[in-house]
């Protein structure tokens, strides 16, 4: 091999590795066993930063099984999850779970008042700068409920309540990812839609990466990018959200047709 | 009458038959479905404590201190299995040496305390303090931390959703945990408590009782009953917290996952 090869070679190599980190999640051949049975089945997912993508499927094809490893909740039973380019086993898991905050389906609130929920981070880590009520209220505001008195006892909130106040204490992190569970399954649809018009606007001000479990195609041909169809713990289809309209696989016909 | 006690022969014993016989004719009365068990546990009764009394003759015999630290090791060892047996619907891993590791650590700070600061024992292997007073401990540590893990195996159960919230959050699992925690402790440590708040005053605690049957001075009998109440608070104080703080990281992964495996019911 002769000095020319050699540093093409070598910038060939540089090029792949850029392109490769760039990537924000990179799944490959990854599965999730519990207790001996398949939940996922050789997933292979690349996932940009900056992305809203939906993860759609009927219930029971393995969206919050696959959701929760984004954030470390589980781990795979084998394949790879890379995580900025690197195994996400082989991350700080605080520093991971700061940057990837996750929004779970029902709404859970820890005993005590609002305030006392929006800072509950600063229980386990003192901060540098303890959040002022200023910074709060700003992010109370992002999720639209900014007149809520923070003194009030978080669980007399309604589920609608309930769910921004998880958003918004997951947002005084600081995320880069946000993971929603289904989050408005237990709201009603004018509520839902308002939640998630309000995550959209926030991926767009501050290019939050979103991933987002649904069965509600409706909602996710408004808001989300991009749509990875899970049947039976495998990707049956992949594409940007107009996939809904046009869908190739045999499952997701049939997924529409029925939710329709 | 004063510094006697009625010693109670065997024939006393064969008469105290009569009150189990009373036991049994109202059970046949009503048809209730327990005699077999109750004849059972009559004759155990009269075996197991009868060949104990032998038994524990033959150890307050023994001047030598290896054979009671023996002992006393071999009744950690015992309760740790019963406890660890008991827990057989939701098994934690390694809770057998957690039992024994915790049991070892209180019986050797709080019967050393004893031995040595209170009662003063010569030698400090003194059968008759060391082996009831650890047997006191090693039974009450066990009830005690038996109520605690069962108790903290519900609120996980229930806390769930809080707990992996947290975590999400980038908690640490003892700061995701640690309500649960305090409360097992907490209704745990209940019994105890409400225990001091009224002894005395509704019923006389068996040793107390024990000892004035036997003729000794009530002062001196209350004496004990007070080191003894102490004793078993502290007992199950300690018990609990070393135990819990063994058992609760058995529930995570070292990636701070909580394992919701081990939360089912086997």
């Amino acid at each position: 091999m002769t000095d020319c090869h050699f540093y093409i070679f070598k910038l060939i190599l540089a090029v792949v590795s850029a392109v490769e980190t760039n990537y924000l999640y990179q799944l490959n051949q990854l599965s999730r066993d519990i207790e001996g049975v398949q939940i996922l089945k050789g997933i292979s997912l690349k996932i940009l930063s900056g992305e809203f993508l939906a993860l759609l499927g009927p219930s029971g094809s393995g969206k919050t099984s696959l959701l929760r490893l984004f954030n470390s909740l589980d781990s795979p039973t084998a394949g790879i999850l890379d995580y900025r380019g690197k195994s996400i086993e082989d991350w700080d898991i605080r520093l991971l779970r700061q940057q990837v905050g996750m929004v779970f389906q029902e709404p859970v609130v820890v005993a005590g008042s609002v305030h006392e929920n929006l800072t509950i981070c600063q229980r386990w880590e003192k901060p540098i700068k303890p959040l002022s009520d200023l910074d709060l209220l700003a992010t109370l505001d992002k999720v639209g409920l900014k007149s809520i008195d923070m003194h009030m006892d978080a669980r007399s909130l309604s589920g609608g309540e309930k769910q921004r106040l998880a958003l918004a204490r997951v947002l005084l992190n600081q995320p880069q990812v946000l993971l929603l569970d289904e989050p408005t399954a237990s709201l009603d649809h004018t509520l839902a839609h308002r939640i998630i018009r309000r995550v959209a606007e926030l991926h767009r001000e501050m290019n939050l990466t979103c991933i987002m479990v649904s069965h509600d195609p409706t909602l996710v041909r408004r808001f989300a990018e991009r749509v990875v169809f899970l049947h039976e713990g495998q990707i049956a289809e992949d594409g940007p959200v107009t996939i809904l309209d046009r869908p190739t696989s045999a499952q997701l016909q049939a997924y529409l047709a029925e939710e329709r | 009458m004063e510094n006697s006690f009625y010693a109670i022969t065997w024939t006393d014993v064969l008469v105290s038959l009569v009150l189990m016989v009373m036991a049994f004719a109202l059970i046949r009365w009503w048809k209730i479905d327990l005699g077999k068990t109750l004849l059972i546990g009559t004759i155990r009764t009269f075996v197991q404590l009868t060949l104990m009394g032998y038994v524990l003759t033959y150890f307050f015999r023994q001047d030598n201190w290896i054979f009671m630290v023996g002992l006393v090791l071999m009744m950690i060892l015992i309760a740790a299995y019963e406890g660890y047996s008991r827990q057989r619907s939701h098994p934690i891993p390694n809770y057998f040496l957690i039992l024994a590791g915790s049991m070892l650590i209180t019986v050797f700070l709080v019967l050393g305390l004893i031995l040595q600061f209170i009662l003063h024992t010569q030698p400090w292997y003194y059968p008759y303090a060391m082996i009831p007073i650890a047997g006191m401990i090693i039974g009450n540590g066990l009830n005690s931390a038996t109520l605690t893990v069962n108790r903290f195996i519900a609120e996980i159960n229930h806390r769930e959703k809080e707990i992996e919230m947290l975590l999400s959050l980038g908690a640490p699992p003892r700061a995701a945990i640690q309500d649960a925690l305090r409360e097992s402790v907490k209704a745990a440590l209940l019994p105890n408590v409400n225990a001091m708040m009224t002894v005395g005053l509704v019923q006389l605690p068996g040793v107390m009782t024990g000892q004035i049957l036997s003729g000794i001075d009530p002062l001196i009998a209350v004496r004990y009953q007070i080191m003894i109440m102490y004793m078993w608070v502290t007992t199950a104080t300690m018990m609990n917290i070393l135990v819990l703080a063994l058992v609760y990281r058995r529930f995570f992964t070292p990636q701070w996952q909580l394992k919701r495996e081990l939360l089912r019911v086997k």
